[in-house]
C-alpha cells in the first residue's frame, strides 16, 4: 500500500508499530524516529524520510521501510518495519597460528557487535588475501562462513568462521631477461627493487612475488633504460612459469630500440631566469646521452622537498602557481630536442601567517620564530625551515607539525599559510630516594621547558604549572645525611621580546660534612662548601649565516674549605675562588627532530678564561717557598727546618709552607679552557643515520709556575655520565672502557675524542622515541701538551639502545667492547655496559 | 525498582542542588531511559548539572545532544542557549589556539538566527561581541609582535590586513597608530632609493589617523613622527 511520492498529505499520526525488530524494543526505537502520536505528519513527506536517513544512519539495519495500515479520519497509521543486520558473536579462525589470529581479528576488526554485511564479508576476504599475498603465499585461499549463533542469549547473532590455507610460500627461482643487448641480465634484476631471485644470505630482502610490486618493478625496467638513453625501450612481454618445487620462473621479454642523445634544450616563457641560468641548473648539456629520469628529477624531484631542481628555483623565489612542462619537439635520427615550457604566474606573497593547536604555548612564542611573515615573497625553503625549527623548539611534536597553503590567489599574487602543531609534553619530575654511600639520599628534580614565569603569581594558570612563554626551569634538591645540594636555573629563550637574545641564570649551592665510613657519623666540623652562580647571553646571529649562535657567560664559584682534607688542596682550611669568562661560537643546523636528526650538522667552539692576575699582582709564584712569608714558622712566629726546630739555632734551611702556597696559588684560580666539538648526521638510507663526531679539550695555565689548576679538568672514559663533583671537573664518555679510568687521577689537562655511530629509528612517536645504536669510538686523555698524540686513542666498538619519553627524559644502555688496554690494570678493557641517563652523546 | 529510586533520588538532589552527586546518578540511569518520557527530562537535568558544576565541556556535549536528540521539545531553545554559553565559557585565553572560541561564536550565531526573540538575545549578543573582540586582541597582539622584533615590513601588512579584516574593531585607533609607527621606522632606517616614498607612506598612514581619530590620544606622538618626516623629506625636495 505505497503511496507514490508527489501526492503528500497531512495527517495526524494514529499509531506508529514497529515490525521487523529482534533486538530492540519498540519503544527505543519509536522514541528514536522522534515522531510522537498525536503529531501532524505529511505522507509521504520530509519527516518521513528525515526518519528512515536518520535510521540508516545507524548502519545497524539492512531495510528500513514504512507502511501505511491505515487511514481513518485523517488520522494516519504507520507500520515501520525494519531489517536487523546480524551481529557478530564470535569469530573462529583456522588455518594460521593461535597468536596471529588475535592480530587478525585486530586488523581486519571482526569485533563482536560488529554488523555483519555481505560488503564486510568480502572486504575480511580481500583483506586476508592481500595480507598473505604480499607475504608471499601466493596461492593463500580464504574461505568464510556465517552460521546462526544459538549458544548466546543474544538474538539475531551470527558466528564467523574463517578459513585460511596460506599454502605454500612462493619463491622465485629465476628471472630470465631475452632480447637485452646492452644492459646485462644482472643490471636489470637490481633494477626490480621488490622483486627478487631467492639467493642465500640476502635476508633483508627476501625473495617473494607480489603482483603490484612486480608491476611496478617493470616499469623500473624500463627506467632503467631509460637511464641510459634507451627512450623506446619497452617490455614486449612477460610470462610467469610455475615450477613444480613451488617457485616460479620470471621470462621477460624486451626491446632496447635506439640509443638517443640531447639535442637543443630550450626554454620557453621564462622571464625571471635567464635561459644560460636555467640550463645551468638543469645540468644536462646537448650532445648528453638521453636520460628521462634525470631530466625529469633536474626539472622537479618529487622525491626530495628540498631538491635543487628548477621547480625548487621558482618555488623558493615566491612562483608559488608556476608549473614547469619538458616536452620533446622533435626527434631526429637519434637526437631529440627539448622545449621546456615554463609558466611562472605571479609571485606570490604571504598575506596571513596562522597558527593552530598551540593548547598552552603562546602564540608570541611561535609567531617570533617564523621565517614566513607576513608580506613576504612565498619560499618553499623558507616554509620548509620554519617547519624544522619549530619542531626543535621542543614544545610540539615534531612528526606532526603541518603546513596548510590556504587562500592561494593566482590573480591577487597572495597566499596563506596555517601551521598545525600539536602540543607535546614539556615537564619532567624526577623524584627518587635510595641508600648510597651510608645512608638515604632524597632526590627532588622538576624541570618545566614552556615555563610561564609571568604567570607565577596567577593562580589559575597552576594546570598544573604556569607553561607557555617558552621559558625553561629546572631546581632540583637532593640531600642526605653528609650533603646538600640545591640547584636553580632559568633560561628566557627571548630576553625582552625583541631579539633572539637568551639569557640564562643558574645558581648553586652545596654543603658536604665529612663522612667517617667506619663508624657512619658525619663530622659536622669537617666540611666543605661550594657555591655557584653562572649568568649568560646567547644571540642568534644573521652572520656567516643564520645558524650562528655567539654566546657569552660569566661565571662565579667559591669553595670554602674547614677542616676538610681532599686530594685536590694542599691545605685544609681556606677558600678558592674562581671568576671566569666563556665566549662560545656554536652552529646548529639539524633536521626537525631534536631527539633523532636525520640531518645536519652541530658544532662549537669555546673558551673559557679567567683574568691572568698573575701578570699584575707582583707574586713570583716560582719563588714563594724561598720567602719568608710561605715558610713553616713556630707558634712564636720564627721560621723552623724540617725537623721542627728554630732556623736560627740549627742552621739548616727553612721549609716551605705547602699549604700557605697552595691556598695562594689557588685563592683566585687562574686558567683558560679551549674546547671544540663538532657532529655531522648523514641520512644513508631510510632513517638510517650516521653520526660522525670530533671533539677536543685543552686546559693551560697562563703562569707556568703557578701551575694548571687541579679543577676544571677532564676525565675520559665511561658513560660521561656527570656525577657531582667538587672540582669542577667534566667527564667525557668513551664507552668500552670504566667511567673516568682513561684519565690519571688529577685529571687529563687535554683530550680528543672521535666517534662513528650508526643510529636507526624503531619508532619516532610522541609517547616515547625509541632508537637503537652501533658505534666505534677512539679518544684519549693527556696529562700535559708534550705528550699529547691525536693519533694515540683508546679504541672501542659496540651497540646499544636509546628510549626517549618526554615525563623521563632519555635514557639507555650499550655495550661496548674496548680494544686497548685500561690504564690502571694493563689489561684490555673487554665488554662494558653503560647505562645512559638524562643525556645525549 | 533501582532505577526509579535512583531517578527519584537524582531529581531530588538536582532539585537541592547538588548537581555534583546528581549528576552521577542521572549518568548511572540516563541510558534506561532513553527510550522513555523520562529521558527526555533526564538528559536535560543531567546536561544541566554539568553546567552547574562547570563541566563545560560535558555540558556542551549533553546540551547539544539533547537538541538533537529532542528536538521537539520546549526545552530545545534553553538548550541551545545552555550549549552556546558552555562553549563561551570554554574560549580560552587570546594568545593560545582559538578553536573553541570560534566553535562559539558558531553556536552563538545558531541560537541568534534560530530564536531571534529569545529572552537571551542580549546575553547572546554580549557573549558574541566579547569572543569577537577576544579575535581582534589576538591578531592585534600578533601584528604588534611584528613592530616589537622590528619585523617593520611583516608589520605593515599585518596592520593592513588587520584593518581590512577588522573594520570596526575597537583596536583601530591602536592598530593604526602601530601601522604608523611601523612604517615610521621602516621609512627613517631605509635605504636611501626607496626612502622618499616610505616617508610618503607614512604620511598617509598620518592622515588617515587624523581624519578619522582627530582627537587620538596618540595624536602628539603622531605628530612628532610627522614632524621628522616632514624634516627627512626636504632632504628630498632640496634635489628635485
Amino acid at each position: 500500500q505505497e503511496t507514490t511520492i508527489d501526492k503528500g498529505e497531512k495527517y495526524i499520526l494514529g499509531g506508529i508499530e514497529v515490525t521487523g525488530i529482534k533486538s530492540y524494543s519498540e519503544q527505543t526505537v519509536v522514541a528514536y524516529t522522534g515522531l510522537r502520536v498525536g503529531q501532524e505528519i505529511t505522507v509521504p513527506g520530509e519527516q518521513i524520510s528525515e526518519v528512515i536517513n536518520k535510521l540508516w544512519g545507524l548502519k545497524m539495519f539492512s531495510d528500513i521501510n514504512f507502511y501505511i495500515t491505515n487511514i481513518e479520519d485523517g488520522k494516519v497509521f504507520l507500520e515501520l518495519n525494519i531489517q536487523e543486520l546480524p551481529t557478530l558473536s564470535d569469530v573462529k579462525i583456522t588455518g594460521v597460528k593461535e597468536k596471529k589470529t588475535e592480530e587478525i581479528i585486530k586488523d581486519a576488526d571482526l569485533k563482536k557487535g560488529k554488523k555483519v554485511t555481505e560488503g564486510f564479508i568480502a572486504n575480511t576476504k580481500n583483506y586476508l588475501l592481500n595480507k598473505y599475498k604480499k607475504q608471499g603465499y601466493l596461492n593463500t585461499k580464504v574461505n568464510i562462513n556465517t552460521v546462526e549463533d544459538t549458544d548466546t542469549t543474544q538474538t539475531n547473532a551470527v558466528k564467523m568462521v574463517v578459513r585460511i590455507d596460506k599454502g605454500e610460500k612462493v619463491k622465485i627461482k629465476d628471472i630470465n631477461f631475452e632480447g637485452n643487448e646492452q644492459l646485462k641480465d644482472k643490471k636489470l634484476q637490481k633494477a626490480m627493487k621488490n622483486t627478487k631471485e631467492r639467493a642465500l644470505g640476502r635476508f633483508w630482502k627476501k625473495s617473494k612475488f607480489i603482483p603490484e610490486d612486480y608491476k611496478e618493478d617493470l616499469t623500473s625496467v624500463v627506467d632503467a633504460y631509460k637511464e641510459k638513453g634507451y627512450r623506446d625501450a619497452r617490455i614486449l612481454s612477460d610470462s610467469i612459469i610455475y615450477n613444480n618445487d613451488n617457485t616460479i620462473s620470471i621470462n621477460i621479454d624486451v626491446e632496447e630500440g635506439n640509443k638517443y642523445y640531447i639535442g637543443d634544450i630550450d626554454f620557453v616563457g621564462n622571464t625571471v631566469y635567464t635561459d644560460q641560468y636555467l640550463s645551468r641548473v638543469l645540468g644536462i648539456k646537448k650532445g648528453d646521452t638521453y636520460n628521462g629520469v634525470l631530466l625529469r628529477k633536474r626539472i622537479q624531484d618529487n622525491t626530495k622537498p628540498d631538491a635543487e631542481d628548477i621547480a625548487n628555483l621558482y618555488q623558493n623565489n615566491g612562483y608559488l602557481f608556476s608549473t614547469i612542462n619538458p616536452v620533446e619537439v622533435s626527434a631526429v635520427n637519434d637526437t631529440i630536442d627539448f622545449e621546456i615550457r615554463i609558466i611562472e604566474g605571479k609571485p606570490a606573497y604571504f598575506n596571513n601567517i596562522t597558527v593552530t593547536g598551540n593548547d598552552k604555548t603562546n602564540d608570541h612564542v611561535i609567531y617570533r620564530e617564523l621565517r614566513t611573515r607576513p608580506g613576504q615573497l612565498y619560499s618553499k625553503e623558507n616554509v620548509i625551515r620554519t617547519i624544522r625549527e619549530l619542531g626543535q623548539l621542543g614544545y610540539f611534536d615534531p612528526e606532526q607539525i603541518t603546513p596548510n597553503i590556504q587562500n592561494a590567489n593566482p590573480q591577487e599574487g597572495t597566499v596563506d599559510i596555517e601551521y598545525g602543531l600539536v602540543e607535546k609534553g614539556t615537564s619532567q619530575i624526577e623524584l627518587q630516594g635510595g641508600f648510597g654511600g651510608g645512608g638515604f639520599i632524597g632526590t627532588l628534580g622538576l624541570s618545566f621547558s614552556n615555563f610561564a614565569i609571568k604567570d607565577i603569581f596567577n593562580k589559575e594558570a597552576y594546570k598544573p604549572v604556569p607553561m607557555g612563554d617558552g621559558q625553561r626551569i629546572s631546581l632540583r634538591l637532593q640531600a642526605s645525611r653528609y650533603f646538600q645540594n640545591y640547584s636553580f636555573s632559568f633560561v628566557e629563550p627571548w630576553l625582552g621580546g625583541e631579539k633572539p637574545v637568551q639569557f640564562s641564570a643558574s645558581i648553586s649551592h652545596s654543603i658536604n660534612y665529612r663522612f667517617t665510613g667506619y663508624s657512619g657519623d658525619v663530622d659536622k666540623n669537617q666540611r666543605f662548601n661550594l657555591s655557584g652562580l653562572t649568568v649568560g647571553l646567547a644571540k642568534r646571529l644573521e652572520w656567516p649565516d643564520n645558524y650562528f649562535t655567539l654566546s657569552h657567560a660569566f661565571s662565579f664559584q667559591l669553595y670554602d674549605l674547614k677542616n676538610y682534607s681532599t686530594g685536590l688542596f694542599n691545605f685544609s682550611t681556606g677558600m678558592s675562588r674562581s671568576f671566569a669568562y666563556t665566549v662560545a661560537l656554536s652552529r646548529n643546523s639539524l633536521f626537525t627532530n631534536p631527539i633523532f636528526p636525520l640531518g645536519g650538522s652541530e658544532f662549537s667552539i669555546s673558551a673559557k678564561l679567567t683574568p691572568p692576575y698573575s701578570l699584575f699582582n707582583n707574586i713570583d709564584y716560582g719563588d714563594l717557598e724561598n720567602q719568608e712569608e710561605y715558610q713553616l714558622k713556630s707558634s712564636s712566629g720564627q721560621l723552623i727546618d724540617e725537623d721542627g726546630n728554630l732556623v736560627s739555632e740549627s742552621g739548616k734551611d727553612p721549609v716551605p709552607d705547602e699549604a700557605k702556597i697552595g691556598q695562594t696559588k689557588i685563592k683566585w684560580q687562574e686558567f683558560y679552557k679551549i674546547k671544540f666539538k663538532g657532529a655531522w648526521y648523514t641520512r644513508l638510507v631510510d632513517k638510517l643515520v650516521l653520526k660522525t663526531q670530533g671533539e677536543f679539550g685543552f686546559l693551560g695555565a697562563y703562569n707556568n709556575d703557578r701551575g694548571i689548576i687541579p679543577f676544571e679538568r677532564f676525565y675520559l672514559g665511561g658513560d660521561g655520565l656527570g656525577n657531582f663533583t667538587m672540582d669542577g671537573r667534566e667527564t667525557i664518555g668513551l664507552r668500552g672502557y670504566e667511567n673516568q679510568s682513561l684519565s690519571s687521577n688529577d685529571g687529563s689537562t687535554i683530550y680528543n675524542k672521535y666517534s662513528l655511530e650508526l643510529r636507526y629509528p624503531l619508532t619516532l612517536k610522541p609517547s616515547a622515541s625509541i632508537y637503537a645504536l652501533t658505534f666505534l669510538e677512539g679518544g684519549a686523555g693527556f696529562d700535559n701538551f708534550r705528550d699529547f698524540n691525536p693519533f694515540n686513542v683508546k679504541r672501542s666498538a659496540g651497540a646499544g639502545i636509546r628510549i626517549f619519553m618526554p615525563a623521563f627524559g632519555l635514557l639507555g644502555i650499550d655495550f661496548g667492547y674496548g680494544f686497548d688496554e685500561d690504564p690502571f690494570t694493563n689489561q684490555v678493557s673487554g665488554w662494558q655496559t653503560h647505562f645512559i641517563i638524562g643525556q645525549q652523546f | 525498582e533501582d532505577i526509579k529510586v535512583k531517578y527519584e533520588l537524582a531529581e531530588k538532589l538536582y532539585n537541592e542542588g547538588n548537581y555534583k552527586k546528581a549528576v552521577r546518578l542521572f549518568e548511572q540511569i540516563a541510558t534506561q531511559y532513553a527510550g522513555k518520557p523520562q529521558g527526555e527530562r533526564i538528559y536535560y537535568f543531567m546536561a544541566d548539572s554539568y553546567y552547574n558544576i562547570e563541566d563545560y565541556y560535558l555540558s556542551a556535549y549533553q546540551f547539544e545532544r539533547f537538541a538533537k536528540s529532542y528536538p521537539r521539545s520546549e526545552k530545545v531553545e534553553e538548550a541551545l542557549f545552555y550549549n552556546a554559553k558552555s562553549q563561551y565559557k570554554l574560549s580560552p585565553k587570546y594568545s593560545i589556539d582559538q578553536a573553541e572560541t570560534n566553535t562559539a561564536l558558531e553556536k552563538l550565531q545558531v541560537f541568534i538566527n534560530k530564536y531571534p526573540e529569545s529572552e537571551h538575545m542580549e546575553e547572546a549578543n554580549k557573549m558574541t561581541l566579547e569572543l569577537r573582540t577576544k579575535l581582534e586582541k589576538k591578531a592585534f597582539e600578533i601584528a604588534k609582535q611584528y613592530n616589537r622584533i622590528k619585523d617593520y615590513k611583516a608589520a605593515i601588512k599585518s596592520w593592513e590586513l588587520f584593518l581590512s579584516e577588522y573594520p570596526g574593531s575597537v583596536y583601530r585607533e591602536d592598530a593604526l597608530f602601530q601601522k604608523m609607527l611601523a612604517s615610521y621606522n621602516l621609512a627613517m632606517n631605509s635605504i636611501y632609493n626607496r626612502q622618499e616614498e616610505r616617508l610618503n607612506d607614512t604620511k598617509s598612514v598620518y592622515n588617515t589617523l587624523k581624519r578619522f581619530y582627530s582627537q587620538s590620544k596618540y595624536l602628539r606622538e603622531a605628530d612628532k613622527m610627522l614632524e621628522d618626516i616632514n624634516n627627512e623629506l626636504e632632504k628630498f625636495s632640496k634635489q628635485s
